[in-house]
């Protein structure tokens, strides 16, 4: 009846993640936007909250990492990594909806593009964080890069893939069901064959 | 047989490299739109702006903001002055004002140009209290607790220094430091000295709140705090 979609090391830095995740964007608001700014007048306790959670993150990959003995979070990568034509043309036929939806692996592309995406962010997050944090305490750093520009663009292009995300997971009726696979690690038999057919499902 | 891209970590590589030219060239790119930009702000309407980050960020150091009531609301003028004053809120508002538009920088890197302010010249006040000889230095004291910055005789006198209490033609709100507050574009936003209630002029240098945690006592934008 149910088949594992995804491995409880995968579903461990989902989590890991999502949560950091959801903290860093909510305290991030609260220093940034101008309504929630007398919240903010305890800047230090919400800075230290944002910076406790992307540590907190980062800490946490390593543990996962380190932990993963099956390789599983390796193995992941590389589906993730890999797009064949099928993949492709159902980029495109997620863009036009023209014709019949190409078959997907365990993966559809756009799950992986934005797997990809989010962790290039966090990357970009992580390096502009650095600076910012680097400049309010030392000179040397101080002006010498767009840190709080592109710390900016990268909540702005985040929030909507977020956004989108919950949409899918939570309320989209078609796809809602996928939520259980990372919750509980296994979906419906014929759901991942009507999604995923491609995928064997072991 | 299917051919099989590496897209994946092609959108990865796309955003960081993306992210490190932005670190690189972001503002460069962002000043030269800033006259598109600008205008294209002017048609935003308020209340969008208001929940939208207009680039300032509001630092305080301890938490809830002083709140501004006009019945009871007093600063204070003391120290080494011949008449030491103490104004109510109609005082202060009935005070010589002039206007003033310019740019608000903080030494974390961000800036706000055009800030049209209001406000009331330093030299005002000194003609009213006459500040004796031994005067070197002023205290500006926030009603936020312990919160002071300080600036010497000769830089309180410099062109654009006033006590503002209007901002962008409106009274100066809460978060911007009601009723009044320092304004001298000519150094960091910290010598800006938010919620204002008295002015102390003494002999010595007591550095302000955060010249005492590392930042530079004269706080010259473009010349100071590393820059």
């Amino acid at each position: 009846m149910y088949v594992r979609r995804f491995w409880p090391e995968e579903r461990s830095l989902h989590w890991l993640l999502a949560f950091t995740f959801l903290l860093m964007l909510a305290t991030g608001l609260i220093l940034y936007l101008p309504v929630f700014a007398e919240l903010a007048a305890n800047r230090r306790l919400w800075k230290s909250l944002h910076l406790g959670a992307a540590i907190a993150f980062w800490a946490g990959l390593v543990v996962l990492l380190a932990s993963d003995t099956r390789g599983r979070l390796h193995q992941t990568a590389g589906e993730i990594d890999r797009f064949d034509d099928d993949d492709v043309r159902w980029l495109r036929w997620a863009v036009t909806r023209r014709g019949l939806e190409p078959p997907q692996g365990r993966f559809n592309a756009g799950q992986k593009l934005n797997t990809a995406i989010v962790f290039g962010l966090l990357v970009v997050f992580t390096a502009s964080g650095v600076l910012m944090y680097l400049q309010e305490t030392d000179a040397a750093v101080r002006g010498r890069t767009s840190a709080i520009l592109v710390h900016d663009i990268a909540t702005w292009i985040a929030v909507p893939l977020i956004v989108g995300h919950l949409f899918l997971v939570l309320v989209n009726p078609s796809t809602r069901h996928s939520l259980r696979g990372m919750v509980l690690g296994s979906v419906r038999r014929d759901w991942a064959r009507r999604h995923h057919p491609k995928w064997d499902g072991e | 047989m299917m051919g099989e891209k590496r897209l994946g970590r092609g959108a990865f590589l796309s955003v960081v490299g993306a992210g490190g030219a932005g670190l690189l060239f972001g503002d460069r790119i962002t000043s030269a739109l800033r006259g598109p930009i600008a205008d294209a702000g002017a048609v935003v309407p308020n209340a969008i702006k208001a929940v939208f980050p207009s680039g300032w960020r509001i630092y305080a150091i301890n938490p809830p903001w002083p709140t501004f009531h006009p019945q009871t609301y007093q600063l204070e003028i003391t120290g080494l002055v011949r008449k030491p004053m103490t104004l109510t809120w109609s005082d202060v508002a009935a005070l010589p004002a002039v206007a003033q538009t310019t740019t608000f920088h903080c030494v974390t890197g961000w800036t706000v140009g055009n800030v049209h302010w209001k406000g009331v010249r330093l030299q005002t006040l000194w003609d009213m209290v006459e500040p004796l000889p031994s005067a070197r230095y002023i205290n500006f004291v926030s009603m936020e607790r312990d919160y002071v910055d300080t600036l010497s005789m000769s830089q309180s006198t410099l062109p654009e220094v006033m006590l503002a209490h209007t901002m962008g033609g409106a009274p100066l709100s809460r978060a911007h430091g009601a009723p009044i507050r320092l304004v001298i574009p000519e150094m960091y936003g910290y010598k800006n000295v938010k919620w204002l209630h008295r002015i102390e002029l003494v002999p010595h240098l007591h550095p302000g709140f955060w010249e005492q945690n590392g930042y530079d006592v004269d706080a010259w934008v473009g010349r100071s705090n590393g820059y």
